[in-house]
């Protein structure tokens, strides 16, 4: 379980993120949405130990200001936005970065073989001997999420959950890979590890998270399940946008768009 | 299952995009490189000693039928060529170690200690106990005796160092583009200020400046390598800790973190490390470049960025490459020799231009 209280976050003097309560379960993807600058990001950086926070932020019921870099890495891996390099690394030597300071999970012997399995996890085969610059930005992207897989390759590591922190972990990919790596996402969470992904797309969001945590202007605006939190109202005030939330019918049941007139 | 008995069968066949064997062959061929270039040097220089009769007299402990010949042979060998083969092997290693573990932790190809101000700090503590040592800072010199030069610049890249740190760190965090930036800045106010003393020298001391300046390993002595030698060496063997983190650093700061590496100590570990190996070698060598840069660049073009073999690789290939512009240094215009920083400069700068030329568009400097 990752708990926040009362988190709030100051750069340079200017409050981005104030007084927010946040929670995630393991077995659960939840998501954290909001307009552009409403503190998605920062938050998961006071989340994740990265800026400096008041409030308190634990991890399975310990202190994350507490631990040690080493201790927080065994039990949370995090991607970034995106990850500029500045030394030719092949993808497989960037992958492999992914095992400096925590522990997999896997047994001893299987850790080499590790950066080649989350490269076919993100469907990356044969991509081991490529250099990372000359990888698109999308095929970039997978190539950090395989590395941070690495990381925390079991969800669940001597009875105690472990958590993926993504920040917008499918902005750059085609509809194709966005599919795959929510999934391994939402994998993660059912094999007992917990997610907490900032998303843009909020029917992806409605697909996958169990949780939402709706952001504005650096507070809480919402939070609960996809049903609760997905209304008209929110959308318009959060989002300052008039939408229509729509919901599938129920399973087999026939119905007709009227924009399919021909 | 399945996974299981495929990594339990043995695959030894090693993962495409993994260089660690090739790396580890590159430093193996490094090591006897460096063999045979201490040996070139040993015997090779300006005099007919024979450094393989002395190293053979001296184990088989025979007696040397021209006595007098064999002494001078001795002394040549013992107190002139090995002293100075042992600190081209110091520096060199140290000089292209430093230059590694500055790139790494700048993240920038281009990062030296020559770029953010240690060389020049250095410098500056050096030039003004040779301008001023007989006159303002006499106690000192006095007090030091020949310790005086290499303390002055070992304490002045110090001094430049923790300057730039207190500059570039607010909140516990190390900001790497102001660092680089102050640098430049405190490298050409500290050039500003040997200039000035360089204005107030006499022409004894201005020989002596110019040559320090360009970088030589003449002044080799037993006693020198005895103060830089431990500082040398002692920086060298931290450096093996610092490698893992410093290649989680090639993926930014905080990823850094997140991947379990202890950012602050790892960069302040690195910065007093790099200091004090710099501060060392340019109180005894005067300012050599272009080892520093060029010898991680080569080498990331053969073995790839990795910092656990690029950082022993870079140490092994810089000593080699000093030993032998330090032996055409010595042998080019004999018996007088040429300042090794003009040769390590003139060697070094077109290859360099070269390595960017031929890599341009690959590399993103």
């Amino acid at each position: 379980m990752i708990e926040a209280h009362g988190i709030s976050v100051a750069i340079s003097g200017k409050r981005i993120v104030s007084h927010v309560d946040f929670a995630a379960r393991p077995g659960e993807v939840s998501a954290i949405v909001g307009p552009n600058g409403s503190g998605k990001t920062t938050l998961l950086k006071a989340l994740t130990g990265e800026l400096a926070y008041t409030g308190t932020v634990t991890l399975n019921g310990r202190d994350l200001s507490a631990m040690k870099p080493v201790e927080a890495a065994t039990l949370r891996a995090v991607l970034p936005q995106a990850t500029t390099l500045s030394f030719p690394f092949t993808v497989h030597e960037i992958v492999r970065l992914g095992l400096i300071g925590g522990r997999s999970g896997v047994l001893p012997g299987e850790d080499a073989r590790l950066p080649e399995r989350a490269l076919a996890r993100v469907d990356l085969d044969g991509f081991a001997g490529r250099f990372y610059q000359e990888l698109s930005g999308g095929e970039q992207q997978r190539v950090q999420l395989a590395r941070v897989l690495c990381q925390v390759w079991a969800p669940v590591l001597e009875g105690r959950p472990r958590y993926l922190f993504l920040d917008e972990p499918v902005s750059s990919l085609d509809v194709k890979h966005q599919l795959i790596i929510m999934n391994i996402a939402r994998d993660f969470a059912r094999r007992g590890g917990g997610v907490v992904a900032i998303l843009h797309d909020l029917n992806l969001t409605a697909m996958y998270a169990d949780r939402i945590f709706v952001l504005s202007r650096g507070q809480l605006a919402a939070a609960g399940s996809p049903t609760d939190v997905l209304t008209d109202e929110l959308i318009e005030k959060v989002f300052d946008c008039r939408l229509k939330v729509g919901a599938l019918p129920a399973a087999n049941m026939p119905f007709v768009l009227p924009q399919s007139v021909a | 299952m399945a996974e299981q008995s495929i990594a339990g069968a043995g695959r030894v066949m090693a993962a495409d995009g993994d260089r660690s064997a090739r790396a580890r062959l590159v430093i193996l061929l490094l090591c006897l490189a460096l063999v045979l270039c201490v040996f070139l040097s040993l015997t090779s220089g300006a005099s007919d000693a024979s450094a393989v009769r002395v190293i053979r007299d001296w184990f088989t402990g025979a007696m040397p039928a021209d006595a007098a010949l064999a002494a001078r042979d001795q002394l040549i060998v013992y107190d002139i060529r090995m002293p100075r083969v042992l600190l081209g092997v110091l520096i060199g290693a140290a000089l292209a170690a430093c230059g590694a573990v500055m790139q790494g932790l700048f993240r920038n190809p281009l990062a030296d200690p020559g770029l953010i101000g240690v060389s020049a700090g250095s410098s500056l503590g050096a030039v003004a106990i040779i301008v001023l040592g007989t006159t303002w800072l006499a106690p000192v010199t006095l007090a030091l005796g020949t310790l005086a030069l290499p303390l002055a610049a070992f304490f002045g890249g110090l001094a430049v160092t923790l300057l730039l740190y207190a500059i570039a760190t607010r909140q516990g965090r190390t900001s790497v583009a102001t660092m680089l930036l102050a640098g430049i800045a405190i490298s050409a106010l500290a050039m500003a200020l040997t200039g000035i003393l360089i204005f107030m020298a006499d022409d004894r001391q201005l020989r002596d400046l110019t040559f320090w300046q360009l970088g030589s390993l003449a002044g080799a002595t037993w006693p020198k390598i005895g103060t830089v030698g431990p500082v040398i060496v002692l920086a060298l063997s931290a450096m093996p800790f610092l490698s893992r983190g410093l290649n989680a650093l090639a993926l930014g700061e905080a990823t850094a973190g997140h991947l379990g590496i202890p950012v602050q100590r790892l960069k302040y570990t690195a910065i007093v490390a790099v200091s004090a190996a710099v501060g060392a070698s340019v109180a005894v060598s005067g300012g050599i470049g272009f080892i520093g840069i060029v010898v991680p660049h080569v080498l990331r073009l053969a073995i790839g960025p990795d910092n656990r073999y690029l950082l022993p690789a870079s140490a092994l290939l810089g000593a080699s490459l000093l030993l032998l512009a330090d032996a055409v240094a010595r042998t080019i215009v004999a018996p007088a020799e040429l300042p090794i920083g003009i040769v390590t400069a003139v060697a070094g700068a077109p290859f360099f231009l070269w390595i960017l030329l031929r890599k341009r568009g690959v590399i993103d400097l």
